[in-house]
């Protein structure tokens, strides 16, 4: 219980040091995998646990991380309640888990299924213990029925208790009453009715008996319960000698270790915010730690004074960490049994400073300032040692324990054995009292159950615990919405498919969910626009430098690590104009930084504050009170001084040259560019019928004032703007020796087309185009017929997304709404400037065609993908789904654990955010390093695993799945949802245990509407599915 | 007549429209009715801008009447004579504003009396103080209209931020100084509650009971030397404890031993306020609210109002050259620890919080050199600038990333002597100094915090011995029980 099986990893090397090392650097695995927040990386931050069943994973969360597996059963019961769970769905689920079992009748009171399904549906158990007190309190709870009780259920209850008591239990009870004794019983009776009619039974009002009835079922279940040993017993482990502590003298030596580690953390990760660097950093973590804490420090915290002589103890005696840090551990008394378990809990109480330096020390590609191998065991060690002195201190403070820590557990255990607190008896008897009123249950039956099926009862409820409950809550939930999704698409697929047969134009997005209602929205406006989907970097991994930028970035997914570099250059003819623009934002940036640094010195700082600062009041009340105007002053200062607007992409080098960041090896090969620019079009489909223009829009995003502006941006380039990867494929494929090739290859393009790279903002709904001057004046109309279509899409689509922001209204015209989602990119004060891909739910691949039309609000990525041109071992498929199973399942599980559990999962409320070290958020003045999203972007998300549907065979799939282990993992541990759609027919099978099982649609009927605002129009929530069909006039 | 009718109706509105902010929001709180967000950031901005064009107004008047002092009486509160017997509520109608001194010269009472006069005063210091606070109470009102958006405990903000908006303005107005009193406690107040606004978290909340007791040092201090005043001079109004002339020109009635007591203890007041040496502990500790209310009442208003305190008080520093030397010694201390402290601070808001104080120590210091003009507009600028950071540092990467593409290269550290003077073991001690911010927290723990809790835990004892004494046996695991609830 106490160790976490991390699979496939031997456990039987004991050499203490190498032992150990190995030991952390497998537990890392558990650590938070986000590396800086301006590249966010979108990953399952249950990654390292996916070899295990999702369930499985989350049963152990809240023991492992201290986060919440799923949502609160009161969320869910309120959902359940609106109806986005059915009992129906409650039922089946139930009926899965229990199998046979579920039709036994358990001690004669109820079927198995029946209870668990009433201790779903109905709320019958206390909160904590506080609240039960709370509410126990108030008087209604024992003395009147609960009120979704029928009257039937009423009478029955009142009319045997008023049997029991006044004939039978009077003369016979001491016989057959099995859990208690007459007197006991008489007693309860008696103290219900004393207050009115002592002694007068059948004189009593109905009211009266209603509260005789209650309160012998309270005092039977308490009495009952007193004996009854609880079902597995929530054993809590004291697994560090801090937790042992905390439950002792109610004192969190955390509390004391936290701040200084996680300052020490900050500034030894910093990437040169900080004036002043740590002394010897470049010592690493643990000697630069050492060197720190041997200097000065008489006046430091007084937990921390004995500090210095230790430090210096270890630098005399120069051990390294690893030895420091397996002192630590006989030095606090870790049995060897304990230590992976103990090392796990250690790592993760700060796990967002951990992770960091993990990811600086294995990521150095990603950072500015990178970590030193061993950096992670470093920290691990002067944390321990930190851990030492803490908990000494407060031993010695607060018990005056002095000893050697070894001991100390021991001692604690001895001197505070009742500390572990268990449930109260009125906590468990709770719910039987409220089971008993909802199916019935007399107090003559409670009382009369042999000791055995009382037993048996309470083992039932018992076992069917929170953590069970919510999470059929959850399955309920999931099943619900895949039901109504693969419904929708088996009635859209029946349908004949829907393509134009001459495209005017062919538009490229990224698979991302936002691009779902852009694509509706273009097929609604033009019909004869066909529209493809594919991850954002479209398959050219590259380190980008832009025109005006400083550093490359990565565009590709994280787990891609690019071998070409690419740079933006501005054309030859405006070489000058750059070069004096480039001076001058040099100049303009100095003088900035200057300005910037002197505001926060002391001398310079009065004579800028004193001298400019009242001219402050300017920009200050203009970017909050005029945040439009102020835009778009600084957007026209800029422009002054910005690249000029021609530029090209320096995209080819020669055969031969090895690729690298200097001059020469900036580009691709022509090989290089040939074969991506055949896979973009083989894994989408499209390699006949060309129309003459086809552009591929990348996507980013732009919001001020917001640490996580990352997270808006493209999520297959790591978190920036797929724009240069748009415009890098369409200048491959205008390439006429890539064509060329093409052609040789099977895949002829026509020459009258022609493609163009753009860049969609999916904030403000406007579209950048790339190398416009290249394109033939032939096509010159075809172009300006495709931006008036653009601009009728960015009118429909903000108008589509405003229905989920709180501050539009309802009564918006499509363009009054395109105002206000640019207006809130350009807002100082704006925390949701979108929504990013929050809602998603669902995955789609397969043609276009299939599908097109439906309303999928916003909840569905999209991947293009043509079973009818892959290979016969699916190649296609499997290179597609490679990158697209692991990113979108990283996506989603983000999002969904985010939502669960914001502060646990996520980084909580932006609102307190403060960015430390330049690589990421604490909360306020001083905490852990907060990873995940925050609550501002997940807030309508809905919690769901990812349903994937594959318009391909099941053997293809099982095929994928066996050849791919991370595809493997992800669907047989069920991480996400799998099904697949016959590309032949409407046939739709899913993935359950490891095989497709045919699914049954329950509908076949998928409600029509005339366009998407039809279908929205007034509402906030998530929507059903529907499909839109333009009405024939 | 007219003008100084008009002039009083609008130094009312000044003053009643921040309180009207603050009843609205509070009495509806307080009888459950829940405002929508829209309503509330109508109030706030209503009110903000009333407030503001209104002491714009008396400004204006004044520039061009050339008055330079506009009284509002709104009478005694409570007066204890000390030979008559009447006492409790004296209701005196506001008086109409003064042109000259002569009136308020029957308001000075004899010594040994008490009473508790509300008089709020338009003169150079408090109206541009006033204007200052007006508008980036507002500006940041409107920002957080937006930015908690949601936010479950928006109503609370407000109300919070209500309350301290009334304590800024009034504070700034105050003729005397239990008004001044009073309005400081307000600040002081909702910024401890604002510092605990996350109180689901533990460490907010530490954070906040730690302002809120810094601030209670301060306090006491505050007390002790308004009782002082009142008790040498026999009267809280500064018009008649200053004696003559508009600020900055008064001249104090007092001694010079006098005003050396009353001012070390106003310093102390001040220091606790503006997060001086051996304050400073708790600024950075005070950025654990939302975003706004750190910008606006740590990093802008709040910290300035110790610094305004010394400025209204300024003719007791010229009386006492000693006192002056020890206002220029803390602010010169002060400024030196900050400098490294912000040096070496690696996250924005703390980094920015210290060069914040860098800046208040240097106004104190300019407050003790006698300066009085440049002091107050060195805290207008400052306080405009360091709002516009503070509000803008969640979007620091965005600009790091921009200055970067500017400049073609990471950022060039900052010009420093640190790496060429000091030689590495120096520096080291120096970090470390900075790093733990001084040791302040730990001496302030020490040395004050330590004996309170040792007193708690033997009166603990006692009662705990007491109590067995008297039940004439021992209860060693109750005792054991409640030791340990003392922490």
């Amino acid at each position: 219980m106490n160790t976490i099986p991390l699979s496939a990893v031997d456990k039987d090397d004991h050499q203490p040091a190498t032992g150990t090392k190995s030991l952390i650097h497998r537990l890392a695995a558990l650590l938070p995998s986000q590396g800086p927040i301006t590249a966010f990386a979108f990953q399952n931050p249950l990654q390292g646990l996916e070899d295990q069943s999702f369930v499985d994973v989350l049963r152990q969360v809240e023991h492992i991380y201290g986060c919440e597996p799923f949502l609160q059963e009161g969320v869910y019961r309120k959902k359940f309640i609106d109806g986005r769970i059915t009992v129906n769905d409650l039922s089946e689920i139930v009926a899965e888990d229990l199998k046979p079992a579920g039709d036994y009748r358990i001690a004669g009171l109820i079927y198995c299924s029946e209870l668990r399904l009433s201790m779903l549906t109905h709320s019958i158990n206390p909160g904590t213990e506080n609240e039960l007190r709370w509410e126990l309190g108030g008087i209604e709870a024992i003395r009147r029925f609960r009120d979704d009780l029928s009257h039937r259920d009423r009478e029955n209850l009142v009319d045997s208790t008023k049997r029991w008591v006044t004939s039978d239990f009077q003369g016979k009870a001491s016989d057959r009453a099995f859990g208690l004794t007459a007197e006991e019983l008489f007693a309860t009776v008696q103290k219900s009715i004393s207050r009115v009619h002592l002694g007068k039974p059948n004189a009593l009002p109905e009211s009266s008996w209603e509260t005789i009835c209650l309160s012998l079922l309270w005092k039977i279940s308490r009495l009952r319960m007193k004996s009854t040993p609880r079902y597995r017993g929530k054993s809590v482990v004291y697994l560090r000698p801090r937790d042992l502590l905390l439950a002792a003298v109610k004192a969190d030596s955390d509390e004391l270790v936290h701040p200084v580690l996680g300052r020490f953390c900050s500034a030894y990760l910093d990437q040169g915010y900080a004036h002043w660097q740590l002394p010897g950093r470049d010592q690493g973590f643990f000697n630069a730690f050492l060197s720190l804490f041997s200097a000065g420090g008489h006046f430091t915290s007084r937990w921390l004074r004995p500090l210095g002589k230790e430090v210096k103890r270890i630098q005399q005696a120069g051990m390294t960490a690893i030895e420091s840090l397996e002192e630590s551990l006989l030095c606090l008394g870790i049995r060897p049994q304990d230590k992976e378990a103990f090392l796990t809990r250690s790592l993760l109480a700060l796990r967002g400073w951990a992770g960091m330096v993990w990811q600086t020390e294995t990521r150095p590609d990603r950072v500015y300032v990178p970590s030193a191998e061993g950096s992670l065991i470093d920290y691990l060690a002067v944390r321990l040692l930190l851990d030492r002195f803490a908990i000494a201190w407060i031993a010695n403070d607060l018990l005056g324990y002095r000893e050697s820590l070894t001991q100390l557990s021991s001692f604690l255990t001895a001197h505070f054995p009742g500390e572990r607190m268990g449930e109260s008896v009125e906590h468990r008897a709770y719910p039987i009292l409220q089971l008993a009123q909802l199916h019935g249950w007399t107090p003559v039956q409670l009382a009369e159950l042999s000791n055995a099926n009382w037993a048996e009862l309470i083992r039932e409820v018992e076992s069917f615990s929170q953590f069970e409950r919510r999470r059929v809550f959850h399955l309920a939930m999931e099943r619900r919405l895949a039901h109504q999704a693969l419904d929708a698409i088996a009635a859209r697929a029946s349908l004949p498919h829907s393509k134009p047969d001459l495209p005017r134009m062919q538009v490229f997005t990224c698979i991302d969910a936002r691009e779902e209602s852009f694509r509706r929205h273009i097929e609604e406006v033009a019909p004869d626009v066909e529209t493809f989907g594919n991850a954002g970097f479209f398959n050219v991994p590259m380190y980008f430098r832009g025109a005006g930028e400083a550093h490359f970035t990565a565009l590709c997914p994280i787990v891609v690590k690019p071998k070409n570099w690419v740079v933006e250059d501005v054309v030859l003819s405006l070489i000058d104009s750059d070069r004096q623009r480039a001076n001058a934002r040099r100049w303009v940036g100095t003088a900035t930084h200057q300005f910037n640094t002197g505001t926060r010195g002391s001398v310079s700082g009065a004579v800028l504050t004193a001298v400019l600062g009242p001219l402050f009041t300017a920009p200050l009340v203009g970017r909050i009170i005029f945040p439009r105007l102020t835009a778009r002053m600084h957007r026209t200062a800029r422009g002054l001084m910005a690249t000029p607007p021609v530029t090209r992409l320096r995209l080819e080098r020669p055969d031969g040259t090895p690729a690298g960041p200097d001059d020469e090896g900036i580009g691709f090969t022509l090989t290089e560019m040939i074969a991506m620019g055949e896979r973009a079009l083989r894994d989408t489909g499209l390699t006949s019928n060309f129309a003459r223009l086809v552009i591929i829009l990348g996507h980013g995003s732009n919001c001020l004032n917001n640490p996580h502006e990352s997270a808006y941006h493209c999520g297959a380039c790591s978190g920036a703007p797929g724009a240069a990867n748009a415009r890098a494929l369409a200048a491959i494929l205008n390439d006429r020796r890539v064509r060329t090739q093409l052609l040789a290859r099977g895949i002829a393009i026509p020459d009258e087309t022609h493609f163009i790279g753009g860049l969609h903002n999916t904030a403000t709904e406007s579209i950048r185009y790339f190398d416009l001057e290249l394109l033939p004046t032939s096509h010159v109309r075809d172009i300006k017929a495709a931006m008036e279509i653009f601009s009728r899409v960015a009118e429909r689509n903000a108008h589509e997304r405003c229905r989920r922001f709180e501050t539009a209204s309802i009564h918006f015209t499509p363009m009054e709404a395109l105002k206000h989602v640019e207006d809130r990119a350009e807002d100082l004060a704006q925390t949701r400037p979108e929504y990013g891909n929050s809602t998603n739910a669902m995955c789609f691949v397969g043609r276009r065609s299939r599908v097109r039309g439906l309303f999928l609000d916003r909840r569905s990525f999209l991947m293009s993908y043509d079973a009818s041109q892959d290979t016969q071992d699916v190649a296609i498929l499997a290179r597609i789904l490679a990158a697209v199973i692991p990113v979108c399942e990283g996506i989603n599980m983000l999002y969904t654990l985010s939502s669960i559990d914001n502060s646990g999962w996520g980084s909580g409320t932006k609102l307190p955010h403060n960015i430390t070290s330049l690589l990421g958020v604490m909360d306020g003045a001083a905490s852990d390093l907060r990873t995940g999203l925050p609550w501002q972007g997940v807030d309508i998300h809905e919690p769901v695993r990812l349903l994937f549907v594959v318009e391909a065979t099941a053997s293809a799939l099982l095929k994928i799945i066996d050849e791919n282990p991370t595809i493997a993992r992800i669907c047989r541990n069920e991480w996400a949802q799998l099904a697949v759609l016959d590309p032949h027919s409407n046939r739709i099978q899913r993935l359950c245990g490891g095989v497709f099982i045919d699914y049954e649609p329950l509908t076949a009927e998928l409600t029509q509407t005339p366009s998407s605002v039809d279908w929205y129009r007034g509402r906030s929530d998530h929507l059903g599915f529907a499909n839109v069909v333009e009405e024939k006039p | 007549m007219v003008p100084n009718l008009l002039l009083t109706f609008t130094g009312i509105v000044v003053v009643v429209s921040p309180a009207a902010l603050l009843m609205m929001l509070g009495l509806t709180t307080l009888f459950r009715y829940k405002l929508s967000e829209v309503a509330i950031s109508r109030f706030a901005q209503t009110c903000s801008i009333t407030g503001l064009v209104s002491s714009l107004c008396i400004l204006s008047f004044m520039l061009v009447s050339g008055v330079r002092d506009v009284p509002l009486e709104f009478g005694n509160w409570v007066s204890l004579h000390h030979l008559s017997d009447s006492s409790g509520f004296e209701s005196e109608s506001p008086e109409s504003p003064k042109q000259s001194h002569g009136d308020a010269d029957s308001h000075v009472h004899q010594a040994g009396e008490f009473h508790l006069r509300m008089k709020f005063v338009f003169d150079r210091l408090s109206i541009p103080f006033a204007v200052m606070s007006f508008v980036l109470c507002g500006v940041i009102g409107s920002f957080a209209v937006k930015y908690l958006h949601l936010e479950p405990g928006y109503n609370r903000f407000f109300l919070f931020f209500s309350i301290f908006q009334l304590g800024m303005i009034w504070s700034s107005l105050a003729g005397t100084i239990e008004t001044l009193f009073f309005s400081w406690e307000l600040v002081g107040l909702s910024s401890a509650l604002l510092v605990a606004y996350y109180h689901d978290r533990p460490s907010p909340v530490q954070n906040g009971l730690r302002v809120w007791a810094v601030y209670r040092i301060a306090d006491a201090a505050f007390l002790v030397a308004a009782l002082s005043l009142h008790h040498l001079s026999g009267s809280g109004d500064f018009t008649v404890m200053m004696g003559e002339g508009d600020w900055p020109f008064g001249k104090v009635v007092i001694t010079e031993q006098q005003a050396l007591l009353v001012g070390l203890l106003l310093l102390v007041a001040a220091a606790g306020k503006s997060a001086l040496v051996p304050f400073s502990g708790w600024l950075p500790r005070a950025m654990e609210g939302p975003t706004p209310s750190s910008a606006v009442f740590y990093g802008a208003l709040s910290v300035h109002l110790g610094a305004f305190l010394l400025l209204r008080v300024s003719p007791l520093l010229e009386a006492s050259a000693i006192l002056s030397g020890c206002v220029v010694a803390l602010g010169l201390v002060t400024m030196i620890f900050a400098t490294m402290a912000t040096r070496v601070q690696s996250d924005v808001k703390s980094a920015l919080s210290y060069a914040s104080l860098i800046q208040v120590s240097i106004i104190v210091v300019e407050i003790g050199l006698g300066l009085r003009y440049i002091p107050l507009i060195h805290i207008i600028g400052h306080a405009c600038i360091r709002t516009l950071q503070l509000v803008r540092a969640p979007s620091l990467l965005k600009d790091y990333s921009s200055l970067e593409n500017a400049i073609g290269d990471h950022l060039p550290p900052a010009p420093s002597i640190w790496q060429r003077w000091f030689a590495p073991s120096t520096r080291e001690r120096f970090y470390r100094f900075a790093w733990e911010r001084g040791y302040m927290d730990s001496i302030l723990d020490d040395f004050v915090v330590q004996p309170f809790v040792h007193i708690f835990r033997c009166a603990n004892r006692i009662e705990l011995h007491c109590e067995r004494l008297l039940e004439g046996r021992s209860h060693s695991s109750a005792v054991a029980k409640k030791e340990r609830r003392k922490p």
